[in-house]
């Protein structure tokens, strides 16, 4: 924390945005979503399209989570690639689909340098870069037994580069390179993530900002203690599906019509000993 | 750290100075992949991710070893080497002092994290174990790989022979990380006849280290929330389109290269010079790097025998390349030939577009695809240029 | 160019050992750099060997002088060539074609083998080569001696010393004792797993110099020549 506090005498000089974050941001605070619109956030005014529900799942995991001041975040190549650097935390852009092998580095890094203290890494991709380009290094960093927390940011196609079919866009989307329609379906990278080793595995929708707090913070804890852990964030992309930004939100929500929510019984018992505590 | 019931022994921390000059050595007998590992393990190395891939797999094993032995604190074998190359460069974002190793296609299919590490400002140590690249399918020494890896910003050392191996790899964490370098370095080999060529190397004490990493000379912060979390990432500048983004970019790439001849004064202090020459007057010019300059200096240690008037230069530093070094040394030569493990003669390259009048070199002979340059094949083709040209 | 055979093989020798996958001819030229090595002279060693596994063609190079070396890679212009498998030669089964190039004139050829199986052909330009060809019977002399067929490579180690001096029993022995009895050794491929498939064979790792040892030794005695 003392980091964030400029030194005696030069508060002034330094930038608005940046005095401001220290008066008022998250860092030590314990401040959720609730919270939304009393708080400095660490991500404000982006430059994606308008209703994009991936921006407002960005925006919603960096409220929700439970350290940012210790947090450390890993993207790669996305829309929210153009988000990153925006970002008022350490954050680095691996190589496309690396995310995962740079966190297993990173972490291990952590560990060696702060053996005594919890730092979060954490790594936010869209749906091509962790089942598509990025299948390999996401994976075997779970095989591994990594103890970061992954997040896939699924608006179900290659909406940066112009719209593409993606492996998590479903059977039969025409769509930039699937002319005739998707051929297979969704890859099934939930089922994935559990066979893989992941401790913890959800999917959210924003439309659902508690559940979407609440999972993203399971996620992180598991991940500090237990072993590696995968949040699925359903958010369709509105421009590249031609929705509306309202029947986006319509659909981000039918997309998670119930709660899927997977925990190892050594997370459970993890989770249970610090929500029972607090 | 794993319980296997070793005991590690207390060392001591020295000077990169001291271990390559001062300390005393005691000879062993080793192949290079050896003597490079030997290197890992005074350097004090925190973390080690590696592929593995001939020839380049005893040293993976080896730092597997100094791992579960505790004299380094992080070892993982990786799932490929694009992947195993990101983990080097997120664990030296994060902080801590990095060595991998890789080989030819191994080089290849990382090329694009290799192409990002300069950008991040990593002083990591990358061995490379030449071998050939493409189709057909070789396993055996070639050093075409630096070829590719000439302009991505990395300093590239080429050693002759294991021994340089050990020493160069210590020289290279010590370049890499002054604060105004702070690039990585990239320590190649040709394989085979370097990486198992078993010979007597020197070594200083075991029980002395390089002292730890210290992230904070970083000129570009590590990537550990300890210092201040401003809204522009590190490593990611021109993602907004407009001309300060665009600028901003093109001046960091400039720094990575103004780094690397920052790096000079400190391969002189270090490694005696980014070149070695002998016989500088002679008329008659070998340049080479790795182990064509060890084929080379008995090339001329025979041809001198014979009564020819031949001097020998050896490239140490790929680069930065020591241009004016090597223009220095060519002045006088009436001819100059440049011996390559390799087809398409990258060296000559080099030479020939820095040197006056470069009529006078001879960029051969080359030999590749793992075939031997005996050193009388180059004394042949000194022979004949000599003949056809006086 | 000097194309003859160095004269005083401890001081200069370039060795080319040509053999078949797992016969552990690498272990061989790095025995004999070694021995070099502890009687206090200069040697390297270089292996060349393929993507293959066993009985591919292999080949070892050693180069043992009274100075520095500096050259690498392959040993082109051998003085020494040695034979650890008859099919080498007789069903060409070799990395360096045509076998004898770059033989040098007066240098030896030591050959694992009971029967002569050189060709006519070859013979005659062996005879103009003036080589001297010395054959060992390694595989009988390992079993008999040391009760397993995988210490032929010792034999034709010994048998390669024992004729040409290259080398010393006592520095074979300290060789020896560095390859097997000291601290982790560092092989190629198979050549580890190899070493632990011998070390099982052996309770003991003395048992295993020892009967090395023995295997050298008799080859040694075998081919010395009597004025050494």
């Amino acid at each position: 924390m003392d980091v964030i506090k400029p030194a005696p005498g030069f508060e002034d000089i330094l930038p608005l945005e940046y005095q401001e974050l220290v008066a008022d941001g998250p860092y030590g605070r314990s401040l959720g979503v609730k919270d939304l619109g009393t708080f400095k956030e660490l991500i404000e005014d982006h430059p994606l399209c308008a209703g994009c529900n991936l921006t407002l799942s960005f925006r919603l995991l960096l409220a929700s989570l439970p350290k940012p001041e210790d947090t450390l975040i890993v993207t790669t190549a996305g829309c929210f690639g153009v988000i990153h650097p925006q970002i008022a935390l350490h954050a680095s852009i691996a190589p496309f689909g690396t995310q995962n092998a740079f966190a297993s580095g990173l972490t291990r890094a952590m560990r060696i340098r702060f053996p005594e203290k919890q730092k979060d890494v954490i790594t936010i991709g869209g749906d091509g870069s962790f089942a598509d380009i990025g299948m390999a290094p996401t994976t075997h960093s779970w095989f591994r037994g990594e103890k970061f927390a992954s997040f896939m940011l699924d608006n179900e196609c290659y909406a940066n580069t112009g719209g593409q079919a993606s492996g998590m866009t479903p059977e039969g989307v025409v769509l930039n390179m699937a002319p005739k329609g998707k051929s297979f379906d969704k890859i099934p990278f939930v089922e994935i993530a559990k066979l893989a080793g992941c401790a913890y595995v959800a999917t959210a929708s924003p439309t659902k900002p508690r559940q979407v707090e609440s999972m993203v913070r399971r996620a992180i804890l598991v991940a500090r203690e237990v072993g590696p852990t995968f949040v699925r964030l359903a958010c369709v992309c509105a421009t590249n599906y031609k929705l509306t930004p309202i029947e986006a939100h319509r659909k981000s929500k039918e997309l998670v019509s119930q709660t899927d929510e997977y925990m190892t019984e050594a997370a459970r018992e993890y989770l249970e000993s610090l929500e029972g505590a607090a | 750290m794993p319980d296997i019931g070793v005991e590690i022994p207390a060392r001591t921390v020295v000077t990169a100075e001291h271990m390559l000059f001062d300390a005393p050595r005691e000879q062993r007998y080793l192949i290079g992949n050896e003597a490079v590992a030997e290197a890992v393990k005074r350097a004090n190395v925190d973390f080690v991710v590696v592929y593995p891939i001939t020839p380049q797999s005893e040293v993976s094993h080896l730092c597997g070893d100094l791992w579960a032995r505790g004299l380094i604190r992080d070892y993982y074998r990786g799932e490929d080497e694009l992947h195993v190359m990101v983990s080097a460069m997120g664990a030296a974002t994060g902080g801590v002092r990095v060595f991998t190793a890789t080989s030819g296609p191994g080089t290849m299919r990382a090329m694009e994290a290799i192409s990002c590490w300069p950008g991040y400002r990593l002083p990591l140590v990358c061995a490379f174990m030449g071998r050939g690249v493409g189709t057909p399918a070789n396993i055996q020494p070639d050093s075409v790989e630096i070829a590719y890896l000439l302009e991505t910003g990395m300093i590239i050392f080429h050693v002759e022979n294991p021994q340089d191996f050990f020493d160069m790899t210590i020289a290279a964490y010590a370049i890499a990380e002054q604060p105004e370098v702070h690039v990585p370095v990239a320590v190649f080999a040709d394989g085979f006849f370097v990486t198992h060529s078993r010979e007597v190397v020197e070594l200083p004490p075991e029980s002395e280290v390089l002292a730890r990493y210290d992230p904070a000379v970083a000129p570009v912060p590590a990537m550990d929330m300890e210092t201040v979390p401003v809204r522009m990432a590190r490593d990611c500048l021109v993602i907004k389109s407009n001309f300060i983004s665009y600028n901003a970019n093109a001046s960091w790439q400039q720094e990575v290269w103004a780094a690397q001849h920052r790096a000079r004064k400190h391969i002189n202090r270090l490694m005696g010079g980014s070149v070695e020459v002998l016989h500088p007057d002679a008329e008659i010019l070998l340049v080479a790097s790795g182990s064509a300059a060890a084929q080379a200096r008995v090339a001329m240690q025979e041809a001198r025998r014979q009564g020819l008037d031949v001097g020998f230069v050896k490239i140490k530093v790929i680069r930065p390349f020591p241009e004016r070094e090597v223009v220095e040394a060519c002045k006088k030569a009436k001819h100059i030939l440049i011996p390559e493990f390799n087809m398409n003669g990258w060296l000559a390259r080099e030479v020939k577009s820095r040197v006056d009048n470069n009529s006078r070199i001879f960029a051969g002979p080359r030999v590749f695809a793992g075939m031997t340059m005996p050193p009388e094949l180059i004394l042949d083709e000194m022979h004949k240029l000599v003949g056809a040209r006086t | 160019m000097n194309f003859e055979a160095s004269t005083d093989l401890r001081e200069r020798a370039n060795i080319r050992m040509s053999g078949l996958g797992g016969q552990g001819l690498v272990t061989a030229a790095t025995l004999l750099g070694m021995a070099a090595v502890s009687e206090g002279r200069f040697s390297t060693v270089v292996p060349f060997f393929g993507a293959e596994k066993r009985l591919a063609p292999t080949e070892s190079y050693v180069r043992i002088a009274s100075e520095r070396i500096h050259e690498c890679g392959e040993v082109t212009y051998p003085d020494v060539i040695v034979v650890f498998h008859a099919d080498v030669i007789v069903e060409d089964k070799c990395f360096t074609m045509p076998f004898y190039s770059g033989f040098r004139k007066g240098g030896w050829l030591v050959i694992n083998s009971e029967t002569p199986v050189v060709s006519d052909r070859d013979l005659a330009r062996l005879e103009a080569l003036e080589a001297h060809i010395v054959y060992v019977p390694a595989a009988q002399i390992a079993r008999d001696v040391a009760g397993t067929e995988l210490a032929s490579n010792m034999a034709i180690l010994g048998a390669l010393a024992g004729a040409t001096g290259v080398a010393t029993l006592a520095g074979l022995e300290a060789a020896l004792a560095q390859r097997f009895g000291a601290e982790k050794f560092i092989a190629s491929g198979t050549t580890a797993v190899l070493d632990d498939v011998l070390r099982r064979k052996y309770s003991r790792t003395k048992e295993l110099i020892d009967k090395n040892m023995a295997s050298i030794r008799t080859a040694f005695d075998m081919t010395k020549s009597p004025e050494r």
